[in-house]
């Protein structure tokens, strides 16, 4: 074999030992089948070539003669369950009446308008005969007249004669009724006339005709507004539209954001009017119609095309990969089904919560509540550290300037005391007043800033607790080992787990329990567990917290699971959390930078006193902080129920639970190693810790991440596999991260405190998907400024709402709008009829309550400084609506928010109430207590003997809290307003345009002319404390 | 081996031309040498036995008794010229629509690619620069190339070999050229294009282009190695050695010149001013492998450094 191949090779090579041919191959051989054959080629290829051209770089061709066919035949299919509906719309005397009402209104016009087509008949039969003699007579004359006009002086005069003789010819018109002769004036006027008899007789008979159209109009409106879907005849004009439809590229183009998309060009059915589903579409789902059409029709894809919201490559036809920007070229690929709300934010940067976008509102919940935000600084999250150095330093600033002014002033005042004339001193003095009211100006600007970050004192929270505090709070074993693995111990807890070794485990156990604070902390008697399960269980914890582990778990997960309590906390510190849980042991002074101490106070000679009153510093003019920094809120428990409650909590515990001892937590050599690694890790992020107030943010700025250049995210070794496995980008290194922050190292050799610093939050799947989510939108935006949803008017109101409402994870309890789901709504212990024990919803409270009384509520929900153990409205609920110590800025931005959230003008301005005239006080009281009006069965009315079993609020709180307008609506039709309320609908009924009272008879109500409903609201909106002893007889 | 990024970079669009060269030019080379040889040993028959020589005056094979001394270029020639054409047409229209143009994405100037590399024909030149200045390896270079090719049917005093295929009668110029083309130009294009990485560094064909690959390479400079550091001792050591390259080189480009008879009776025939354009090219060129060597294998960066210029 090796033998033969090596003489083929030297035959090969040796052109002389190669055979030779008879004739000479230059000249005798016949190159015609190559060539023919190249040739040959050569065409296909050009064949080849203008099949590309045409279909292999269009591929969109193809989708569009596939659309056409399976559109109309969806349309086909569709078109018999369309007449079957409008059939029976047609069907029903609605329509009927309609139909015969045009039809009549039609046979009467029938004989008026025969003549009036008669009449237009005729005129347009003379008109077609006149027209062209007329016309070509005009033009003649007005070409001559233009000679005339532009004739030199010697042959004008020729020329005007023969305008005037053109003037004075005879034109003779063969009309059907015999021929008539006219000059050219005549001609020009008999045109006109018939012109405007024309119009004439068309206006006549489009005013005969209007109300027919009106009637016809009316009838396509009633099947319209009737029908689900589309008419037969609305189809037949799609399928011909369609038919009709040539083959071209759809194109979006606004050049205001530089957006040229194409999408629609396979994408063919998204704005298609019917619903287009892949079943009807032959399986394909490139054809279906967007399935968010009410998306659409807040954005008009005509301005804001597709790929500024979905990414992907808008200008792409040339393939499906290519369009969706599935490629290494693209930047920006397609947003996957899962994270698709991250084109959302492109605009809604601002929205906190934003109405068709659950994922990506999860994922800045989860950005928010887990904490991502203590270590990553984020555009919209945890602004409050950023405004108060910001307010500070504006100040300084001021003040700087106001001292600068203060000098000029009195620099002007010497002047003018020293100055020659006295308009010169006048001059100076009028300049150093005006200097005087910058001052004045500066002053109130400081005064309104020192407001600003007294309040923002309030705002400021930390997503995990104080651990000032551990000491009293904790018990030392359990330390080491939660900040091993919280996980371990909790498995949804917010702490994430971080890398740390057991020495180092140590060193952080001991830095935290040695940094805490001690202070005096009263021995508490044991209180009632039952009863506190039953308090835990009923006042509203679980709008927040869950208890019970596993299956057994309930409640809400914004917070903590309260199931192991019992193993970590100290009951005397329980006690006094559950009580007040924003109570600090000592105040903290963000000027000094230190926690305040008694001495500090005996120094100055004052009592060791702070709350939010008592809140100045005793060393100096400046606010002290003097609460806890979390967002937990009092219940306004009396102590024994809080004893009650960590009596219960304590016997949240693992019975099994062994806990080493641990020695190393007093050994002050482990302190500095356990500061320096609390700071490394930034735990301060999250947690107040002793001397780490003011510590920074470690991690990197996510605002722009989404948009960082694939290059400068460090995918580090694992670089080749994540391209040659697909995930080399955005998505993909994100979702690896955050499922697991260490990846990154994987086969690194890294000193330990070079190593990625994330700690691992243990996400679920859906989790990681939301702040993938999130995190791909957080993009620079690529649409202009004037493009993002920032409004200037009430709109603007619910941003700023939505951010105070997810901070206190108000949608734990309330629900905001249709369908959001709360903590509580599937707890067992509000289903049926115990639905009446949920909080109230809020959809409609703007136009419910009046926003003064709703903001001294918000401030002070008990409504009393000292009957503070209960509800201000409801009395009657278990649930307790806590006490939050909101900032009067963080009330604003509520009252405001419910007022734009049910689009009610700002300030509210209430109507006065006309008088009741002493009939109508009977009448309405009658009313009122009759025994056939339900009121005071289930409404309070300050009695407490009564009261117990009441289960609405009381009527002595409707004038202040209630919107008159509202009010009456409300007792008119309860059901549309809230739905599945207990308050009775039906009590007044229409008549004659009135409303009157519907259920039984109150005497003399029946001869009262005016309308009962309006008469019970001005009644309750004149409501006196007298009035209501006077109504329940005491 | 890490096949699939080998097979990536083999089949980049931007890649096919050098691929098809390294197959092609092999084989054309092989073609043309093949009808060198067999005329050579024609030549050597004919000069032995001169009947023959006679009535044989077709100089390349096959060829048969009787056949026409000389054949018209109309028709053929420009037939198989056409047949050409026509081939060349069908490979670049089936070329061109199965291979589009690679647009990449939009040019961030924040961030240049890595590794950045110039279009194929010019990835000798980029390669260059590894072993010389950029005002060496990107100016005068390519200035010298195209001088230097300019130059050559002027320098040229071989009399023989045209139109005919034949080795022995040119032979130094085909040597020349093979070392100046296939050695220096294409094997740097080769280099560029297969071996230089992320960061230009050299990966073996096969080896993960890591982007976060490190390599520990310190080039440093002759004189530092021989513990010279001191201007102007360094200066007049780089002109030493540079003279002692060139004196060098040019020793064996003479040798080259007078290798036998023959080359002897062409080198009588240069005139000095050919002889000297003659050297300075040689030994321009010769510096490029010697440079490569000496950068490669011994990590010496510069030979002659002087505050104006480094060599």
């Amino acid at each position: 074999m090796v033998q033969r191949l090596k003489s083929w090779w030297k035959s090969l090579s040796k052109l002389e030992d190669q055979p030779v041919p008879e004739r000479d191959p230059i000249v005798n051989s016949s190159l015609a089948i190559p060539l023919a054959l190249s040739s040959l080629l050569l065409m296909l290829s050009l064949v080849w070539a203008f099949y590309e051209e045409g279909w292999g770089l269009r591929p969109w061709r193809v989708y569009q003669d596939e659309f056409q066919e399976l559109f109309v035949s969806a349309l086909e299919k569709k078109k018999p369950v369309s007449r079957e509906e409008e059939q029976a719309i047609l069907a029903s005397s609605g329509y009927q009446e309609l139909l015969a009402r045009l039809r009549q209104a039609e046979e009467s016009r029938q004989s008026d308008l025969q003549s009036l087509e008669q009449q237009e008949q005729q005129i347009r039969q003379r008109l077609a005969i006149l027209t062209r003699p007329f016309t070509t007579a005009r033009s003649e004359i007005q070409a001559k007249r233009y000679e005339v006009e532009t004739a030199s002086a010697s042959s004008r005069e020729s020329l005007a004669r023969q305008l005037d003789e053109l003037r004075q010819r005879n034109y003779r018109i063969e009309f059907p009724d015999g021929p008539q002769d006219y000059t050219f004036g005549e001609l020009e006027e008999e045109f006109n006339a018939l012109k405007a008899e024309q119009g004439h007789v068309q206006q006549r008979k489009v005013e005969l005709l209007r109300a027919p159209a009106r009637l016809q109009r009316q009838l396509n409106e009633y099947v319209n507004n009737r029908l689900a879907g589309l008419t037969e005849v609305q189809l037949d004009g799609l399928i011909g539209e369609a038919r009709g439809q040539g083959i071209y590229i759809r194109q979006i183009h606004n050049p205001e954001i530089n957006l040229v998309d194409r999408c629609e060009s396979c994408h063919l059915g998204i704005r298609e009017p019917v619903t287009l589903t892949a079943d009807e579409m032959g399986g394909r789902r490139v054809f279906v119609s967007h399935p968010r059409p009410e998306l659409l029709a807040l954005h008009d894809p005509e301005t804001f095309g597709c790929s500024p919201c979905h990414n992907g490559n808008g200008v792409g036809t040339v393939s499906v990969t290519k369009a969706h920007g599935k490629y290494k070229h693209w930047l920006w690929p397609l947003f996957a089904k899962e994270n698709f709300e991250a084109g959302c934010l492109q605009c809604h940067q601002n929205d906190r919560h934003l109405r068709y976008a659950d994922t990506l509102t999860a994922g800045k919940d989860l950005f928010q509540y887990r904490g991502c935000m203590g270590c990553h600084p984020r555009d919209g999250f945890d602004t409050e550290p950023r405004e108060t150095r910001e307010v500070q330093k504006q100040i300084t600033d001021l003040f700087a300037e106001k001292q600068a002014e203060q000098l000029k002033a009195e620099r002007l005042l010497n002047l003018g005391d020293r100055a020659a004339t006295n308009e010169e001193a006048n001059q100076l003095y009028a300049d150093a007043q005006a200097v005087t009211l910058d001052v004045a100006a500066i002053d109130a600007r400081v005064d309104q800033l020192r407001v600003r970050a007294d309040e923002l004192l309030l705002e400021v929270k930390k997503p995990g607790p104080n651990l000032k505090e551990v000491r009293m709070k904790l018990r030392p074993e359990w330390i080491p080992r939660w900040i091993e693995n919280p996980q371990a111990f909790r498995p949804d807890t917010k702490m994430p787990q971080f890398r740390l070794s057991p020495e180092d485990v140590q060193a952080v156990s001991a830095f935290i329990w040695q940094s805490g604070v001690e202070g005096p902390l009263d021995r508490q008697p044991q209180g009632n567990a039952e009863r506190g399960r039953q308090i835990v269980e009923s006042r509203g914890c679980l709008g927040c917290h869950s208890v019970g582990e596993g299956e057994q778990q309930h409640g809400g997960n914004f917070a903590a699971n309260l199931s192991r309590v019992g193993e970590k906390a100290n009951y005397d510190y329980l006690v006094r959390w559950v009580h007040a849980p924003r109570r600090r042991t000592l105040p903290y002074c963000p000027v000094h930078a230190r926690d305040i101490t008694p001495e500090d106070y005996a120094g100055q000679g004052l009592p060791f006193r702070f709350d939010l009153e008592y809140n100045r510093c005793p060393l100096g003019d400046h606010s002290l902080q003097v609460q806890n920094q979390n967002v937990m809120p009092s219940l306004r428990l009396t102590e024994q129920e809080a004893r009650d409650i960590a009596s219960y909590l304590m016997t949240q515990r693992h019975a099994d639970a062994q806990y080493a001892p641990v020695p190393f937590i007093e050994d002050q050599a482990l302190f500095d190693r356990g500061r320096f690694l609390v700071r490394h890790h930034g735990c301060a992020g999250c947690h107040e810790i002793a001397g780490l107030e003011d510590e920074g943010k470690i991690g990197t700025d996510l605002t722009l991440e989404g948009s960082k250049p694939i290059e400068r995210l460090d995918f580090a070794l694992l670089t080749h596999d994540a391209k040659k496995e697909g995930w080399y980008n955005h998505k993909g290194f994100f979702e690896n991260k955050l499922r697991n922050p260490a990846v990154y190292d994987q086969g690194k050799i890294k000193e330990p405190l070079e190593r990625l610093r994330m700690p691992n939050f243990h996400l679920s799947k859906e989790d990681i998907d939301r702040l993938t989510t999130f995190l791909l939108g957080s993009q620079e935006s690529v649409v202009p400024e004037q493009y993002h949803f920032n409004p200037s008017d009430q709109r603007a109101d619910v941003q700023a709402g939505w951010v105070v409402v997810k901070k206190y994870n108000c949608m734990g309890c309330h629900e905001f709008y249709a369908g959001q789901p709360t903590s509580l709504v599937d707890l067992p212990q509000y289903q049926g009829d115990g639905r009446e024990k949920l909080p109230p919803n809020l959809i409609g409270e703007g136009a419910r309550v009046n926003p003064n009384w709703l903001a001294r509520f918000l401030e002070n929900p008990a409504l009393s400084r000292e009957d503070v153990h209960r509800n201000g409205v409801r009395p009657y609920l278990d649930l307790r609506m806590p006490s939050f110590d909101l900032s009067a800025g963080e009330v604003q931005k509520l009252v405001k928010f419910f007022q734009a959230l049910s689009r009610q003008p700002l300030p509210y301005l209430p109507v006065p109430q006309e008088p009741l005239t002493d009939r109508e006080l009977v009448l309405a009281r009658g009313l009122f207590t009759s025994q056939a009006a339900p009121c005071l069965r289930c409404h309070a009315t300050g009695d407490p003997r009564t009261d117990q079993t009441k289960t609405a609020p009381n009527f002595a709180l409707v004038s202040e809290r209630l919107k008159p307008d509202w009010t009456r609506r409300w007792i008119v039709h309860p059901e549309i307003i809230s739905p599945g309320t207990a308050m009775p609908s039906g009590l007044f009924r229409e008549e004659a345009a009135r409303w009157v009272f519907a259920l039984g008879r109150v005497p003399g109500l029946e001869s009262y002319p005016g309308d009962h409903a309006d008469l019970v609201v001005r009644y309750m909106f004149q409501f006196t404390p007298q009035e209501q002893r006077r109504l329940t007889g005491r | 081996m890490d096949w699939a990024q080998l097979w990536e970079i083999v089949s980049l669009p931007d890649n096919v031309p050098i691929v098809a060269l390294m197959l092609l030019v092999p084989f054309f080379m092989w073609y043309g040498l093949r009808q060198s040889f067999a005329t050579d040993r024609m030549i050597a028959r004919l000069e032995a036995d001169s009947k023959l020589a006679k009535d044989h005056h077709r100089k390349f094979e096959p060829y048969r008794k009787g056949w026409d001394q000389k054949v018209h270029v109309w028709p053929y020639l420009l037939r198989i010229e056409l047949l050409a054409a026509v081939v060349v047409t069908l490979i670049l229209m089936v070329w061109s629509i199965t291979l589009d143009a690679p647009l990449e994405e939009p040019a961030n100037p924040n961030l240049t690619m890595n590794p950045a590399k110039a279009p194929w024909y010019f990835l000798g030149l980029q390669e260059m620069l590894v072993y010389f200045d950029p005002w060496i390896a990107g100016v005068v270079m390519p200035t010298l190339i195209i001088l230097g090719l300019m130059v050559i049917p002027y320098a040229d005093k071989n009399p023989l070999g045209n139109g005919y295929y034949t080795y022995k009668q040119r032979k130094f110029a085909i040597l020349a050229f093979c070392f100046g083309f296939i050695v220096l130009w294409l094997a740097m294009i080769f280099i560029g294009t297969f071996i230089r990485g992320p960061g230009w560094i050299w990966f073996w064909p096969g080896e993960t282009w890591d982007h976060h690959r490190l390599v520990f390479e310190v080039n440093r400079d002759l004189p530092e190695i021989l513990g010279i550091t001191q201007q102007p001792w360094v200066g007049i050591f780089g002109a030493l050695a540079t003279g002692l390259y060139a004196w060098a080189a040019g020793w064996v480009c003479h040798r080259f010149l007078v290798w036998n008879d023959f080359n002897k009776e062409i080198y009588a025939r240069m005139t000095l001013t050919h002889y000297l354009i003659y050297q300075f090219f040689m030994i321009t060129m010769l510096s490029l492998p010697v440079k490569m060597v000496l950068r490669l294998v011994f990590r010496i960066k510069y030979v002659w450094v002087t505050p104006w210029f480094n060599v």
